[in-house]
């Protein structure tokens, strides 16, 4: 089982070196923006800076069309929906029932372009920044709330320990099944209804070593006389930097043209 | 401090679960037409108040590794943290001993609010509602099909009252 928690590339860009708090806040605004955009000059802007943020981020572009893969599924159901069912007023094809409208096509295009931008742009902030710094930088973001009672510090602790033990709860589900396959189980049938019956063997002894670790932990955590988040200092210092400063303004000029392309075009 | 401790290390525990289990569906666990086999643990609830950010942090996990970006995340996680407050609400509901009512939050907010991804992309509300169905159809069979074997077992077994003591 292959499994890349984080999808982190290890580098020393801009983007590696910004705050998470900055590319957090950064990826939300960045995603409203782009639904923002309802013509082909803001899409161009987007393109624009989308390219200079991927070839600055030193990831490389094989690293961002591969988060693209996943997505050819949804593009083509995408386009095939909305190039069959667009009711527009310059009829370019038709057949039978099936009317084809040049507005359809341009609209799946500007659908594509959006998909492309969202998916390839959000997966830039999982390739710079490492899950441990994700969760400090989610957790001073959230911080504020915790004057209403929000519990920012435990659910922060949750992620931190939740990404450190899913790798080995992929090991143990897959040694459980081989356990179970050794014992006659069949996990290849295409019945659906076999598929269930041997899934739940594996789920319940993954269970029981998911309970013995957590009072594990528990234990662990308490001997170390760990209290809540009150008082307790940390090993790295999240701290903004002139990269922050310099990452902020490139996204404020495209913010801005992107809202500009709005209104003049 | 036990008790919340414990509380902490339960629901991180779920979450890494659920993640890993969607993970290890993948290709058939994100999508207009999905399949999680990890839906199955929305009956968790019934169990523990743990598995309400356990579930909700697991979703936000897998849905970060997976293709749809923070929609997926924002979306996703919502209709799972409804969906396990439903289940912990409906709890006491039982039909032939079973919490048959449970399950059904995960089935109805999935569906509804999972499908409104689709809806940024396509100007029909067929796409909507097609899609509204095939997720409905994909969480019916987890969450009923294994979910409902799954809180049979589990309850049998009494695991959950041997650790009840700390996570209550």
């Amino acid at each position: 089982m292959n499994i890349s928690i984080g999808q982190y590339v290890p580098g020393e860009s801009i983007f590696h070196r910004s705050d998470p708090r900055t590319k957090l806040t950064m990826t939300f605004a960045y995603m409203v923006i782009v639904l923002l955009i309802n013509n082909f000059v803001g899409y161009a802007i987007a393109m624009f800076f989308l390219i200079l943020a991927i070839v600055s981020s030193r990831v490389g572009i094989r690293m961002v069309l591969r988060s693209l893969r996943p997505i050819v599924f949804l593009i083509i159901f995408t386009v095939i929906l909305n190039i069959f069912l667009y009711q527009g007023e310059t009829l370019l094809l038709s057949i039978g029932f099936i009317d084809i409208y040049k507005e359809g096509i341009l609209f799946s295009i500007q659908m594509i372009l959006r998909i492309l931008l969202l998916v390839a742009g959000a997966s830039l902030l999982t390739y710079t920044t490492t899950s441990i710094m994700l969760t400090d930088g989610l957790e001073r973001i959230m911080s504020p709330l915790s004057v209403i009672g929000f519990p920012a510090h435990d659910i922060a602790m949750m992620i931190s320990i939740a990404l450190r033990f899913i790798p080995t709860f992929a090991e143990e589900t897959e040694r459980i099944m081989r356990a179970q396959a050794s014992r006659g189980a069949d996990f290849d049938s295409k019945k659906l209804r076999e598929k269930i019956r041997s899934f739940i063997p594996v789920l319940v002894p993954l269970f029981i070593g998911a309970f013995r670790r957590a009072t594990d932990l528990a234990t662990a955590m308490e001997a170390r006389c760990y209290r809540g988040g009150k008082n307790r200092t940390r090993y790295r210092v999240l701290q903004f930097s002139k990269a922050d400063i310099v990452l902020t303004s490139f996204f404020i000029v495209f913010g801005v043209l992107v809202i500009l392309s709005r209104i003049f075009f | 401090m036990r008790n919340k401790v414990m509380y902490i290390t339960t629901a991180a525990m779920i979450a890494a679960i659920y993640t890993a289990l969607t993970l290890a569906g993948v290709g058939f666990a994100y999508g207009s037409v999905q399949f999680r086999f990890s839906e199955a643990l929305s009956i968790l609830p019934v169990f523990t108040p743990a598995a309400i950010p356990g579930l909700t942090i697991g979703c936000v996990i897998a849905n970060l590794i997976g293709p749809y970006g923070i929609a997926d995340v924002v979306l996703g996680s919502i209709a799972t943290l409804l969906s396990a407050l439903f289940a912990y609400a409906t709890r006491n509901i039982r039909v032939w001993k079973l919490p048959l009512l449970a399950p059904l939050g995960a089935v109805v907010f999935n569906a509804f609010i999972v499908s409104a991804i689709i809806f940024f992309f396509t100007p029909e509300d067929v796409a909507y509602f097609i899609s509204v169905i095939w997720i409905g159809l994909g969480q019916l069979a987890s969450c009923y099909g294994l979910g409902i074997p799954l809180f049979y077992i589990l309850d049998k077994s009494k695991l959950f009252d041997r650790f009840n003591g700390y996570t209550h």
